[in-house]
């Protein structure tokens, strides 16, 4: 049988399918668009045709994401919380913190010897340093948000924007293009914003962080330079990435699904 | 408009009382109609109050009184708080202080809130609601009288407050041109006794396990609870209570319970209408036990002499002092109640709760106990987001269901 994770998130729409043995047989991921319902179609039958699989060989479904409870003919619903964990636990089982910075939600995650949660913390109040943020900087940059990665590597620092407000960080942006600032610098500056935020985030779960595995998921763990800026700012500590660290979420939903179905 | 809106509440309450559907929540509902109906009769001496004003005597000296903080969740709980707050910003208050405190002075600029014969106010547990007693004695242009409170009770330091409380009834009277009646003061202070009494059996039942009180039952009920101190009303409300849950937990024990976790809840609840309770009682089996305000921590007040007590139940309150009587109460009530885990809701802008938070965070999960920090505005509806606020709650508990 097959056990399908579908992750909603602000911005993307991640599926995956695994099957008895919990290998993963498909993923993918969609925008979300204003339209969510489209999108979860959209997301399961791609990753259905992916594998071959008609709809009715899935045993069930566990959704995540803000938009969870759209998800109709879902087994049951579980926070991305702890569909990241036990998406990590399969990935990189030896995990300890586990950094996630989603479209809208940046969290740290503690867990146990056992992969169980064990603490967590949040973003409040702004979206400042998630993807949104990301995504605003880099339309205020021109450049694609894929390209931030190799800018970064160029830069030679030191540069800080903002981090209290995705509005006040873009016209700081702004305001650096027409001092004609390199743009690898304001790549820069972004991802340590992104970085500073975050290292409060894992230091209201775990204040000591060294001694830790720490890893990172969501799509943002795609940019090299926001995982080299976290991995600076925690103090030269490695932050692992899975493969395809957008869809830990789905994996892990997936994986909820075939034991709750067990 | 506020005196109708408690008229039509009274009035509908009762109606629902008087056909026998009314609740113990009802009951309590009805009370706070009366309270409000009273504050805007118009024909009351009223005055204004911070939380820890000494109610019953005030009572007995004719004066309804009332702590400011809540008429914040009264405009909270009726939707209003948002535009009243936001009138604030007009007149110096920040857009990240307190919600409660900014709500009253919004009523009070658009004319909602009573004009007060007097005001009383007291140093703990903020300064932000003795701000707001400030503003308001200058808006009204009417005298108040500052309770300092000690810090803890020290003989010296009871001796002090208890003095203060003395001249609190001189000026009282003075204003009101009422004398003080002793009778009344010790038909009040033997009436805040047994409501006091009745208030431990309460506490007790709800640390039954499984407890038969909902997540709702007990919300707001202590500090509301004070405002009727030495009335008979009072009593008879608190009595109300503590009959209906030793019905329930005797009947608990013959029928069993689909409690699964309790919950510790501190400080105040969310004041307007949320899904909270009832996510949590129907999703999870989780159960709200137990909130921070809902302790009786203080003794019994000597009838014929009443001033050493009401000044050391004053002292008594766990937001009064260093934030380590709040971390060891919350530790207490942690155990006593068996609870599995608590809420800490940080409203916006109060600092004393934001700044303690990291305390009684760790000191909680010391005795095994995790804790979820929101932040959440307990009184502005319009900044609160639902489907944040649920994953939050949501993670939580499966954190703990795992």
């Amino acid at each position: 049988m097959y056990y399908l994770g579908i992750d909603i998130g602000s911005l993307s729409c991640d599926s995956v399918l695994i099957n008895d043995d919990e290998t993963v047989l498909a993923t993918s991921v969609v925008p979300t668009g204003a339209r969510n319902k489209e999108s979860i179609a959209r997301a399961t039958e791609e990753t259905l045709r992916a594998a071959s699989i008609e709809k009715k060989d899935v045993k069930a479904i566990v959704s995540t994401g803000y938009g969870r409870d759209r998800v109709e003919d879902r087994l049951s619903s579980v926070t991305e919380i702890t569909c990241h964990a036990r998406g990590i636990r399969a990935m990189l089982p030896d995990t300890r913190v586990l950094i996630d910075i989603g479209g809208q939600d940046s969290k740290s995650i503690l867990l146990g010897e056992d992969g169980k949660v064990v603490d967590f913390a949040m973003n409040d109040k702004c979206a400042a340093g998630t993807g949104r943020f990301l995504e605003a900087m880099a339309r205020a940059l021109q450049v694609d948000i894929d390209e931030m990665g190799e800018l970064d590597a160029n830069a030679q620092g030191g540069l800080s924007i903002s981090s209290i407000c995705t509005v006040f960080a873009e016209s700081e942006v702004v305001s650096l293009i027409a001092d004609g600032t390199q743009v690898s610098e304001i790549v820069r500056g972004i991802n340590n914003s992104i970085a500073f935020r975050t290292l409060s985030l894992v230091k209201r779960v775990a204040m000591k962080p060294d001694g830790f595995a720490i890893a990172m998921s969501g799509g943002v763990a795609r940019n090299t330079g926001v995982v080299s800026a976290i991995s600076a700012a925690l103090g030269d500590i490695n932050v692992s990435v899975p493969e395809l660290p957008d869809t830990i979420g789905a994996l892990g939903a997936a994986l909820i699904a075939r034991e709750k179905s067990a | 408009m506020m005196k109708e809106y408690f008229e039509e509440l009274e009035n509908g309450l009762q109606t629902a009382i008087d056909n026998n559907q009314g609740s113990i929540r009802m009951l309590y509902s009805l009370e706070i109609a009366r309270l409000g109906k009273r504050l805007y009769s118009g024909e009351d001496k009223v005055a204004w109050c911070g939380i820890i004003a000494p109610f019953d005597l005030l009572s007995a000296l004719d004066v309804t009184s009332c702590f400011v903080e809540f008429i914040g969740a009264m405009m909270a709980a009726t939707n209003v708080a948002g535009d009243l707050i936001e009138e604030t910003n007009h007149i110096g208050y920040s857009s990240d202080s307190c919600s409660y405190h900014r709500a009253v002075m919004g009523a009070t600029m658009k004319e909602l809130m009573p004009k007060p014969e007097l005001l009383i106010g007291t140093t703990c547990p903020c300064s932000g609601g003795l701000a707001v007693i400030e503003n308001l004695a200058a808006h009204f242009e009417k005298s108040f009288y500052l309770l300092q409170i000690p810090q803890d009770q020290a003989p010296k330091n009871v001796r002090y407050l208890a003095d203060q409380m003395r001249e609190m009834v001189s000026f009282v009277t003075k204003i009101t041109g009422i004398p003080m009646d002793t009778e009344k003061v010790k038909f009040a202070m033997e009436t805040s006794n047994k409501i006091r009494e009745v208030l431990i059996e309460i506490f007790n039942l709800a640390k039954q396990v499984p407890s038969p009180v909902t997540g709702k039952d007990l919300s707001n009920f202590g500090i509301v609870m004070a405002l009727f101190s030495g009335t008979e009303s009072g009593l008879a409300l608190a009595e109300a209570f503590r009959d209906e849950l030793k019905q329930r937990s005797q009947n608990l024990t013959a029928s069993g319970s689909n409690e699964k976790f309790r919950l510790l809840w501190i400080q105040n609840r969310i004041q307007f209408k949320n899904p909270i309770e009832k996510l949590l009682e129907d999703q999870y089996g989780a159960k709200i036990v137990i909130d921070e305000l809902n302790d009786v921590t203080w003794g019994a007040v000597d009838p014929d002499d009443p001033y050493e007590g009401l000044a050391s139940r004053a002292i008594s309150i766990p937001f009064n002092g260093p934030a380590q009587n709040r971390v060891q109460h919350l530790q207490r009530l942690a155990e006593e109640y068996q609870v599995h885990g608590a809420i800490n809701p940080c409203n916006w802008g109060c600092r004393q709760g934001t700044g303690s938070r990291g305390l009684i965070e760790a000191s909680l999960k010391e005795i095994g106990v995790p804790v979820l920090n929101l932040e959440v505005d307990c009184i502005d509806h319009k900044k609160f987001t639902e489907g944040q606020f649920r994953t939050r709650v949501e993670a939580f508990m499966e954190m703990m269901d795992s």
